[in-house]
């Protein structure tokens, strides 16, 4: 499991960050020269797991989830980026930056020479252009905050922000979250409209796209002015719904990564030898008690709280759930996030979760009305079920659908009604805050007036207005110790997103195919080979 | 006969509507689809302007006009998932879908007429026990599950066919059979007891009398007149195939209209739900009407009666 990286930590305040501009330079120039030696050979098939949405292939409306990643990796490229192991600010079409002491500007250098896929330069026009005009996923943040953009000479871009804004160049460079720093034609998309470039999406990525059957498939081809060598020729994203047509295309031949094999299916991976399971690890799965602050509820009781935790068996829950292969550790944050806590395990010890049951004044347990799971990891909610009957409580399972369920969370306390568990589970990339301002802050978009600790949400508005990074680390990490030593959450365990790869797929190990946890999916792509 | 066309047209046009009310509000009673549209971060704010730019913050019954504007337009609205107009998705997987309902009714032929006429003719026989055997398979046996396991059998196993999408026929072979076995099974059973029907009737007996040979009276008589319920059926049957092979379409990553409608569902993409819908009712309506006025030129009977 990856740990907080060095990359995240060095982004500090306080002094002044500027990226290694000749050294990457110098690495431009060679990766330049390289490029131009490289022939790209081969044609891979990517078996997608759901059905392809078109706005993924447009950063412009980027929903702020996971999945556009996979696809702007291949078309789009970004001024920074995740890149393996390095968090969020790795020089991609910006060849260097810098980040001021008091978080105020930013100023870029762009790379020089780079093209987009119709062979128009990438200008700092364009860039200001998509950033200005960016409506996606935390769109409306960079808005607020951004006082200007200002081209400068000698392709430079210079950011300013109305007030220190520390999240910026995480917000920028991860994918997964914001697509604003991901650039594409201003002229183009303006000239073919929002609509127009989702049917002929250009951008300045390692991959253009040739042809496209909306919702189907996307078939690319190298993009030979790419900044970096790229060595397959013709990379296909197929979307194969069903997880067994995936599992079998793989076994045929047919594809050469898939993405998410369910449990059900791993051993059939497993026993194959010339497949291999790439087991990403993805998002923390924990359990929430809504309005357990009213002192009618038995969740008010710290005592139940802890009974319960101590009641789940997280070592059997991922070896049903995940054959073992995610992480039981102690945070309901990913602790890859910055700021983001490492957690030793939670004991699992039935005799003392009765205990205290007894000694909060459930000696025989209680009825809990519906324990819900995030829709469809229904399985995961009836082992949570059977668990806590060892310590009396009695429930059911509540099945639904996701966006039902999704509406209901949104919706707030009203909409559950009673004594309810939900087991949630989330991953959001960037920063800690990302996670409780969503999922706990009272009115936070999935925890609305389901927990409301005032003195836990004054301190995060204190890190939100500190511009001092070691006040916010330390405020950061109050709040996650509050949390985790209350029970407000109880973190079972962090599953794994588990993918596969056939013989065809260059790699001494999966890792090298899915690089980081910051995103499930595989990258760089202009790096993959055959053999 | 005029007059029977004016009013058999009237009812399709009433059956359209009370389609058209029904689709848009079981779509809408399914959710808001903004929550699936925005980011996870959204604020309220921005779901209301997600609402507004798709004219989902409108009361039902101006959402309802501008939907029926868009029925008697042909475009059908945009897709919120695609951002295109849904009459260009529809058109776009026909073909797709259109290649697979063909091959798969080919198949239902195959398999389902003849069975059914050997059945009836050779009634409680052991001709006729296989024949049921095989209309009870097929309408027990879920098309998915028998999808799965061609794929691991034909393609996993034997390596002879392909896994799943479109490209030549053996990309179309296992998805026909999958989505023809259960069609194949309704044919036989209605060819089965329409030809008993017939063969039981005076016009056969006299055949039989005068000496024609059985394949004769098989073929040439019975056959012919059996074969109007069970030709009604296959269109309609071509007509669910063509809109409805929703699984089928899945396990097997066909690109047809099936999957599209399995998408707009499951992402609420309520214009591409609703398109769908009324592109097959707008098929089976004019179908059904199609075949009322045939029979009605046919037998005169039909067109007096009320």
């Amino acid at each position: 499991m990856q740990g907080k990286d060095d990359d995240t930590r060095r982004f500090a305040l306080g002094r002044r960050r500027l990226l290694a501009g000749g050294a990457a330079a110098l690495a431009a120039g060679t990766s330049r020269a390289y490029a131009q030696k490289v022939v790209p050979e081969g044609k891979l098939t990517l078996a997608w797991h759901t059905n392809i949405a078109a706005r993924w292939l447009d950063p412009q409306q980027h929903d702020g989830t996971a999945s556009p990643d996979n696809f702007l990796m291949a078309l789009h490229d970004a001024l920074i980026k995740n890149f393996r192991e390095v968090h969020f600010d790795h020089p991609a079409l910006a060849e260097r930056y810098e980040f001021a002491e008091d978080a105020k500007t930013a100023t870029f250098w762009l790379r020089p020479g780079i093209k987009f896929h119709d062979g128009s330069p990438v200008t700092t026009a364009d860039v200001k252009w998509s950033y200005e005009h960016y409506h996606g996923a935390w769109g409306e943040v960079l808005r607020s905050k951004t006082d200007g953009v200002e081209i400068g000479s000698d392709n430079t871009l210079h950011f300013h922000f109305k007030e220190p804004f520390l999240d910026f160049p995480i917000l920028l460079g991860t994918g997964n979250v914001c697509g604003a720093g991901w650039p594409v034609p201003a002229k183009y998309y303006q000239q073919v409209g929002q609509a127009g470039f989702l049917q002929k999406p250009i951008g300045a990525g390692p991959y253009r796209l040739v042809s496209q059957e909306p919702g189907v498939k996307l078939e690319f081809e190298a993009f030979p002015d790419y900044y970096r060598p790229v060595h397959i020729k013709n990379l296909t994203m197929v979307a194969v719904p069903e997880a067994a047509t995936r599992v079998a295309m793989l076994e045929r031949g047919e594809c050469d990564i898939m993405y998410f094999v369910p449990g059900e299916l791993i051993a059939r991976v497993k026993n194959n030898p010339k497949l291999r399971l790439a087991p990403v690890l993805s998002g923390n799965w924990w359990l929430e008690f809504p309005g357990f602050q009213d002192p009618k509820s038995p969740f008010h009781d710290k005592r139940v709280r802890q009974a319960i935790s101590l009641a789940i068996d997280r070592d059997a829950m991922n070896a049903a759930e995940c054959d073992n292969m995610g992480v039981v550790d102690g945070n309901w944050i990913n602790d890859d996030v910055e700021y983001g806590m490492k957690w030793p395990k939670w004991p699992h010890d039935i005799a003392k979760a009765k205990q205290l049951m007894a000694e909060a004044g459930f000696p025989n347990g209680f009825a809990v009305d519906w324990v819900t799971p995030l829709p469809d990891y229904y399985s995961r909610g009836e082992r949570i079920v059977s668990q806590l009957q060892a310590i009396g409580i009695k429930s059911k399972l509540q099945v639904m659908e996701r966006g039902v369920f999704l509406k209901k969370i949104e919706s707030g306390l009203s909409q559950w009604p009673g004594t309810q568990i939900i087991l949630n589970v989330t991953r959001i990339g960037g920063t800690w805050s990302n996670w409780y301002d969503t999922m706990f802050k009272c009115g936070g978009f999935q925890a609305k007036d389901f927990f409301c600790m005032k003195p836990l949400d004054d301190k995060f508005a204190q890190y939100l207005a500190s511009t001092d990074r070691n006040q916010r680390q330390a405020l950061a990490e109050e709040i996650q110790k509050t949390m985790l030593e209350e029970y407000y959450f109880v973190p079972v365990f962090r599953h794994a997103f588990v993918n596969a790869y056939g013989p065809r797929v260059k790699v001494a190990k999966w890792q090298d195919l899915f690089p980081t946890i910051t995103s499930g999916y595989a990258y760089p792509w202009e790096d993959i080979q055959l053999t | 006969m005029g007059q029977f066309v004016i009013r058999r047209t009237l009812y399709a046009v009433v059956t359209l509507l009370i389609l058209s009310l029904t689709i848009f509000t079981v779509v809408r009673l399914t959710g808001d689809p903004v929550t699936l549209m925005a980011e996870p971060g959204a604020q309220e704010e921005d779901l209301a302007l997600v609402r507004k730019e798709w004219g989902l913050d409108q009361p039902w019954p101006v959402q309802y006009a501008a939907f029926m504007k868009n029925v008697l337009t042909g475009e059908l609205g945009v897709s919120f998932n695609y951002e295109m107009p849904v009459s260009t998705l529809y058109f776009q997987r026909l073909p797709n879908s259109l290649e697979l309902a063909l091959a798969a009714t080919l198949i239902s032929f195959l398999i389902g007429i003849p069975a059914g006429i050997v059945s009836a003719v050779k009634v409680n026989s052991v001709w006729d026990h296989v024949g049921k055997t095989i209309a009870l398979l097929g309408l027990s046996v879920p098309g998915f599950w028998l999808g799965l396991v061609m794929i691991l059998v034909f393609s996993v196993w034997l390596g002879w066919l392909p896994t799943s999408g479109q490209g030549g026929w053996r990309n179309l072979v296992m998805p026909a059979v999958a989505l023809g076995w259960y069609f194949a099974a309704s044919l036989l059973r209605l060819t089965r007891s329409s030809m008993l029907e017939v063969l039981r009737s005076e016009y056969i007996k006299l055949a039989r009398l005068k000496g024609l040979p059985a394949f004769a009276v098989i073929a040439m008589h019975a056959f012919k007149n059996a074969l109007i319920p069970v030709l009604t059926l296959a269109g309609i049957n071509l007509v669910i195939m063509l809109n409805a092979a929703v699984i089928i379409e899945v396990i097997f990553a066909w690109p047809g209209i099936g999957r599209l409608l399995y998408e707009g569902i499951f992402q609420r993409d309520f214009p591409l739900v609703q398109g769908v819908v009324m592109e097959a009712g707008v098929m089976i309506v004019l179908i059904n009407l199609l075949v009322d006025i045939l029979y009605a030129y046919i037998d005169p009977r039909i067109r007096l009666s009320r």
